[in-house]
């Protein structure tokens, strides 16, 4: 490439449009490796867990799960390190690695809050309602307020905005709090008020950002 | 009347280097040298030359033990390139 080269208008267009997209493709390229390394970890995680709790009839080894994110933190960030590459980021790629880092959040702290809550509700760490109380969790409400949580955090992701990506988080993992509590009963609307205030503090705390 | 084109953009290699930076938070020199096939000297006679004009800025580092420059778009540099764009589809529309 010369930095003399006479260019016409539409040659000027040309090659702005032409070095952005192929700039676009590359970090959509570079993205590829981090898919592989965690689809690869859940792959093995769950073909492991799923043998040794049939041979062994154990639900425990369902706590296994929490070396997943270690060992894959772990490894991701030492495939950085070894990166040749020449590092480049862009909007798409951070909001990405915001998006799968919020989901990543949400999943330990629903499985480390299940267990808490497991361990303080029966004063002593029963493993196998544990699983019972994850399971319960397959509740409609239970699951629309966690994927809102998830929804609201990852807008602040995309708008950079950390009231957001903290009032998702709280609107999530305190929906399932009250829905722990409350149970099935009709005090888990209750749920839907929670969330719907912390959307409304979220709202003034922006505008109170912006002004 | 056509607006004059900012010659500091209207050249091959610096228009390459800023549209790369206006689509991306950062990158690094070598990212800039593996996109645009520019020679290491020649690009970075160009980096500083779109540094001196605030276009954009350099920051020198590290990457564990290994040397980085990190090169990003000022919005003085974004609001030059786009004033540039602007000026480029007018020039097209007229030959049109």
């Amino acid at each position: 490439m010369e930095q003399n080269k006479e260019m016409t208008a539409e040659e000027s267009l040309s090659l702005i449009t032409e070095t952005l997209n192929s700039s676009r493709k590359e970090i959509t390229r570079r993205s590829g490796k981090y898919y592989i390394l965690w689809g690869t970890l859940l792959t093995l995680f769950s073909l492991i867990i799923y043998l040794l709790w049939k041979l062994t009839d154990q639900a425990a080894w369902n706590n296994l799960w929490f070396g997943m994110p270690i060992i894959g933190f772990l490894l991701a960030r030492l495939m950085s390190r070894k990166d040749t590459e020449p590092h480049v980021q862009n909007d798409v790629s951070r909001i990405t690695q915001g998006i799968w880092s919020a989901f990543g959040i949400f999943a330990c702290t629903v499985a480390v809050f299940t267990i808490a809550y497991s361990y303080v509700s029966d004063g002593a760490l029963d493993l196998g309602r544990t699983i019972r109380v994850m399971v319960s969790v397959a509740s409609l409400t239970a699951e629309i307020v966690l994927l809102f949580g998830l929804a609201e955090s990852i807008c602040g992701v995309a708008l950079k905005n950390w009231a957001m990506k903290i009032a998702g988080f709280v609107t999530g993992i305190g929906g399932l709090a009250i829905y722990y509590i409350t149970g099935a009963a009709e005090e888990q609307l209750f749920i839907f008020t929670f969330a719907g205030l912390v959307l409304v503090a979220t709202g003034l705390v922006i505008k109170y950002q912006y002004k | 009347m056509l607006p004059k084109l900012d010659p500091l953009l209207h050249s091959e290699l610096r228009l390459a280097i800023m549209s790369l930076l206006a689509g991306v938070d950062e990158a690094d020199f070598t990212y800039l040298k593996e996109q645009t096939g520019a020679t290491s000297g020649n690009l970075s006679v160009q980096i500083d030359k779109l540094a001196e004009a605030g276009y954009i800025t350099v920051e020198k580092g590290f990457k564990g033990k290994m040397p980085r420059t990190a090169c990003r778009i000022t919005t003085e540099g974004t609001e030059a390139f786009r004033a540039y764009v602007k000026a480029l589809k007018k020039y097209i529309a007229v030959g049109k």
